[in-house]
């Protein structure tokens, strides 16, 4: 028989992890149940009374077709998104996994589009790609091609996937770097004894090696763009113009903040936390069970 | 096929030298192992051969072709990891296929080509396992199976046997070798493991700080050593050194017990003695305080230290002995080596 090890009681512990439960009581759980509950009820235009209404808000959602579009758009935003980040972070990943000399400082330098924040990055873009200030338009027409995103949908999307997608690069490379870094030398090596080239190593031994760390990635990117991208947009197009940059995410704080419909903006958001709650469950299903060779 | 030749190689990092200027007359179809003490560089000049490092200075010949600027693809040649470096998200079948797929060859003779080397190395259960479905020795025959699929001119084997028990290394060390024989292929085997390169070498090549000690057959670099360091590197247990005097024909022993000389020679030297060289005689001249005895069975270790003196020594007698420890024993020399003192060259005969 082992011997249990008893640890007298003392507060101690509850001490220390009070701080995080508090903290996710109050920003979390708080918060959460207070949109579960108003995702519930419809109140009146003026704000007088409040009813008592179960599922009819979310009713109403899957009947508007502004809803269902941004649906569409948000999925379509996100595969964008997730697809230029990682594979242009795969693409210098692989460069950066060659390089000898100089490597730290390269390295050093794709970090920091992660340590942006989002407004930021967003206004930065927003600068490059002013109609009538910034530097890309006025390049593009110079090739004769008119860039006014406050005016095209497409362009505006086009914008708002970019700056996403470059800030998330950084991340993206980090970890396809470290994938690529595990992956025995001798591996690549026998592979290079065997007659493959550079290209062909990489698609058929590394890609299908770090296989994990993509999907891994995927979730994640895929997360990150359906919520943390709301200060991307709302600093570059505020979800216009007339929509096309409306992403799920957005539209919760325009139809809460800006139209008031607390109603109709709490189920929407009740909506993107069970899709949040079901992506973190199949992150965890997957990734902690180690990828098969 | 084709043979190897090495002429007057460098390799340094910065300013660093790893090997300092090897040469080497590889014959098609022989086999050489390269053995050092860890960090000689045995690795690097393998990999120099393969392609897989730069070469600093001098050339390397693979048949009649310098291949230095060649792509490791380009070289003709095939290498054993000592990790294995197999595929692990492809089948036993793939990792040997790989390389024929790359160089375009039919489906059929690709088949045919790993149907022949499963049925040499005994993987025909395994072909469609994962390396990481196998164990050690397998995985080493899978490696050992993608090398003999691309029929190549030279194999190169870095230490492929050491991650293996005991037992496995052994048996695999014969398989090694006979299949060798049998394809008749060129081979550099690198290892630090002296018996495995007795017993696996064609010829040796001692390698020690970069530096070629010695480069023979392996009954050459046992009874004919050409330094102190390849003296005390073949052959086990580790041969016995003794500084001495050397007067006319005789050494003298730091104890005052004189030897004949092997090899003439004035003022200090080295003397070397095998353990096994050393027979247990009354009248010997070679005394031993004897301090710990090993039984190993078929033959007995005794360690002590020369009669009177600090210097260790150790004796191979034959069959089980049970000399009581603090007692003195006496041997007659057979077989000396006599080293320069400074340099730790063999002296002359
Ligand atoms: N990339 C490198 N840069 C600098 N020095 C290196 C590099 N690779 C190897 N060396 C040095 O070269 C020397 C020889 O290394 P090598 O790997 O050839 O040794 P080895 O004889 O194979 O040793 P072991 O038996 O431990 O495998 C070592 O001292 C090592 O530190
Ligand atoms: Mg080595």
């Amino acid at each position: 028989m082992l011997k249990r090890v008893h640890f007298p009681a003392s507060p101690l512990p509850y001490l220390l992890v009070a701080p995080q439960v508090l903290i996710t009581l109050v920003f979390f759980i708080w918060p959460a149940s207070q949109a579960l509950w108003q995702s519930f009820l419809i109140e009146d235009a003026f704000g007088l009374s409040t009813e008592f209404v179960w599922f009819e808000n979310f009713e109403a959602l899957f009947h508007d077709s502004q809803y269902l579009a941004s649906f569409w758009r948000t999925l379509v935003f996100s595969g964008a998104v997730a697809f230029l980040s990682m594979s242009f972070a795969l693409a210098l990943a692989a460069f950066a996994d060659h390089v000898g000399r100089g490597a730290g400082t390269y390295r050093t330098l794709l970090i920091w589009p992660y340590a942006v924040a989002p407004v930021l990055a967003g206004a930065l873009w927003l600068f490059m790609f002013n109609p009538t200030l910034g530097i890309l338009p006025y390049l593009l027409e110079m090739v004769g091609y008119e860039w006014n995103h406050h005016l095209n949908g497409t362009q505006a999307m086009l914008l708002v996937i970019l700056a996403a997608a470059w800030k998330q690069v950084a991340y993206n490379f980090l970890f396809y770097l470290a994938a690529m870094q595990s992956i025995p030398r001798s591996v690549i090596e026998a592979a290079a004894i065997d007659g493959a080239g550079p290209v062909r190593r990489f698609f058929s031994i590394v890609f299908p090696l770090i296989s994990p760390t993509t999907f891994f990635l995927l979730v994640i990117n895929a997360v990150y763009a359906f919520f943390d991208t709301f200060g991307i947009i709302h600093a570059v197009t505020q979800g216009g113009p007339a929509n096309a940059t409306t992403t799920l995410v957005y539209k919760v704080f325009n139809d809460g903040f800006v139209g008031l419909d607390l109603g109709g903006s709490a189920a929407q958001s009740v909506i993107l936390m069970a899709l949040v709650i079901a992506l973190t469950a199949v992150q965890f299903r997957f990734v902690e069970k180690r990828v098969e060779y | 096929m084709a043979g190897i030749k090495l002429e007057n190689l460098i390799k340094s990092y910065g300013d660093t030298r790893i090997l300092h200027g090897i040469d080497a007359d590889i014959a098609d179809g022989e086999m050489i192992v390269v053995v050092g003490p860890s960090g000689c560089g045995k690795s690097t000049l393998l990999r120099m051969v393969a392609g897989l490092e730069a070469v600093t200075a001098g050339r390397i010949l693979i048949g009649e072709r310098v291949v230095n600027d060649l792509e490791p693809s380009q070289r003709d040649i095939a290498m054993v990891f000592q990790n294995y470096a197999l595929y692990p998200h492809m089948t036993v079948r793939q990792n040997m296929a790989y390389g024929l797929k790359i160089r375009g060859m039919s489906r059929a003779e690709i088949a045919r080509r790993v149907d022949e080397a499963a049925d040499i190395l005994e993987l025909r259960p395994y072909l469609d396992r994962k390396p990481r479905q196998l164990s050690g020795g397998q995985r080493q025959r899978v490696a050992m199976g993608r090398a003999i699929v691309r029929h190549p001119q030279v194999f190169l084997f870095d230490e492929p046997l050491s991650n293996l028990d005991a037992k496995l290394r052994v048996q695999m060390r014969l398989e090694i070798r006979k299949l060798q024989r049998r394809l008749g292929v060129t081979s550099i085997y690198v290892t630090h493991d002296q018996v495995e390169a007795m017993t696996l070498g064609d010829r040796l090549m001692v390698l020690n700080k970069g530096v070629v000690e010695q480069f023979g057959s392996p009954i050459e670099l046992y009874e004919r050593p050409a330094s102190v360091f390849v003296a005390g590197f073949i052959g086990s247990p580790a041969m016995n050194f003794l500084p001495v005097r050397v007067e006319g024909d005789a050494a003298i022993l730091p104890n005052g017990a004189r030897l004949p000389a092997p090899a003439r020679a004035a003022g200090e030297a080295t003397l070397g003695a095998r353990p096994e060289h050393l027979t247990p005689d009354e009248a010997g001249p070679v005394a031993v305080e004897v301090e710990v005895l090993e039984q190993l069975g078929a033959a007995t270790l005794v360690h002590g230290r020369l009669e009177g003196t600090q210097h260790e020594m150790t004796v191979q007698l034959d069959g089980v002995r049970a000399p009581e420890a603090g007692r003195i024993m006496r041997f007659a020399p057979g077989q000396l080596h006599l080293f320069d003192a400074a340099s730790g060259k063999r002296l002359a005969d």
